[in-house]
């Protein structure tokens, strides 16, 4: 009886390394289809960056709005101020962190409503 | 040790194997949270390609919208804009969008590719305009043409053009800078009798980044003018063409501007 435990102990974690290593290494989940709230920091940066870039050339700060909702709920105003964080950790160049501030003094000045992430 | 010995072992193993597996994908999947613009969902990254195009007419930074645009897997991406930019347009998107999107289309149009050769990932989009007329935009656009500030275009060439496979027949229009370059994002107004409608230059490279048409209807009046341009061009009606078996039909028109 002792044995037999025994031997059923083995094969569960056998079979359980075995189900974890098919599962996260072999094999494991796909995410293809992802959304701008996943996005690397790096990327993330650089996406609100755009959205500051865009917001200089038409002035809208509706669609900037739109565009910083697809990187989650959280405030705008706070997306940007992260971005602006991270430029300035790395360097980036004056230009972008005028461009930047400017977004970030435009959200602050008009709150405005929460538009809801994806 | 007979062989029923070992079935709970084997069972044992199957468990855990479901265990594991179900551990695995369903509670603690490996979480990607630090994806990368390739990854992102088709519209999504449809969206990130007009947000890059706005980033560029917002800071005119071609460089750095060619190295945005190598994030994500597109052969063509000169292509995928302008396909975008009249997919925009025909959803009634703001025209400055794709005004955006058309401009960096042109701007990488005229130089090569950031692409590697033999790189074949998945385009973006993968249905390309036919040759159709341009839609009426609908509100007034933010940035405009590329053209050089201030120097008007002149009527170089006006030429009826009898193509049966041009139908509904169209006002074919090209622009040219002086040194003889197609320029895109260049305005053309339209107004006849009943109505008025803004088309712009580059919007179908593939004809072109200098060319722009719009559908006319025949017996009908057209005065076009494009941006930077003096003088409106009037009167332009449908010419009669006579095809090889001597039936009748409406010709379009050709017209070419240049800066002088």
């Amino acid at each position: 009886m002792k044995t037999i435990a025994f031997r059923v102990a083995v094969g569960l974690v056998i079979g359980l390394a075995a189900g974890l290593i098919y599962g996260w290494v072999l094999r494991p989940v796909k995410y293809v289809d992802t959304s701008p709230d996943t996005l690397r920091e790096d990327f993330r940066a650089d996406y609100v960056l755009m959205t500051a870039q865009a917001f200089g050339g038409d002035d809208d700060l509706e669609s900037a709005r739109v565009r910083l909702a697809a990187l989650g709920p959280r405030p705008p105003l706070d997306l940007v101020v992260e971005a602006i964080e991270y430029a300035v950790a790395r360097n980036f160049s004056q230009r972008d962190l005028d461009t930047l501030n400017r977004l970030a003094v435009a959200l602050r000045a008009s709150p405005g409503a929460g538009i809801d992430g994806p | 040790m007979n062989r029923l010995a070992w079935l709970p072992v084997a069972l044992a193993v199957l468990l855990g194997l479901i265990a594991g597996l179900y551990y695995a994908w369903v509670v603690n999947p490996v979480a990607y949270t630090d994806t990368a613009p390739a990854s992102l969902r088709a519209d999504f990254r449809l969206d990130y390609l007009t947000l890059i195009a706005a980033a560029y007419a917002g800071e005119g930074d071609l460089p750095r919208a060619r190295a945005r645009l190598a994030l994500l897997p597109d052969p063509n991406p000169a292509e995928t804009l302008a396909a975008l930019a009249q997919q925009r347009l025909a959803a009634g998107r703001p025209l400055a969008e794709a005004q955006a999107l058309a401009v960096l289309a042109s701007a990488l149009g005229e130089r090569p590719t950031p692409f590697a050769e033999g790189e074949t990932p998945q385009p973006a989009v993968t249905s390309f305009p036919t040759r159709t007329a341009t839609r009426s935009p609908t509100a007034p656009p933010i940035r405009t043409a590329t053209a050089t500030p201030g120097a008007p275009f002149a009527l170089s060439s006006r030429e009826p053009v009898c193509d049966q496979d041009l139908d509904p027949p169209r006002l074919m229009v090209e622009i040219r800078d002086r040194s003889g370059r197609a320029v895109p994002g260049v305005e053309i107004l339209v107004v006849w009798d009943e109505g008025q409608s803004r088309f712009f230059t580059g919007l179908k490279p593939e004809l072109g980044l200098g060319y722009a048409d719009f559908a006319m209807q025949p017996g009908v009046a057209y005065t076009l003018q494009v941006a930077h341009s003096e003088e409106p061009i009037a009167a332009l009606e449908s010419p009669a063409c006579t095809a090889a078996d001597g039936t009748g039909y409406p010709g379009s028109w050709q017209l070419t501007f240049v800066q002088p």
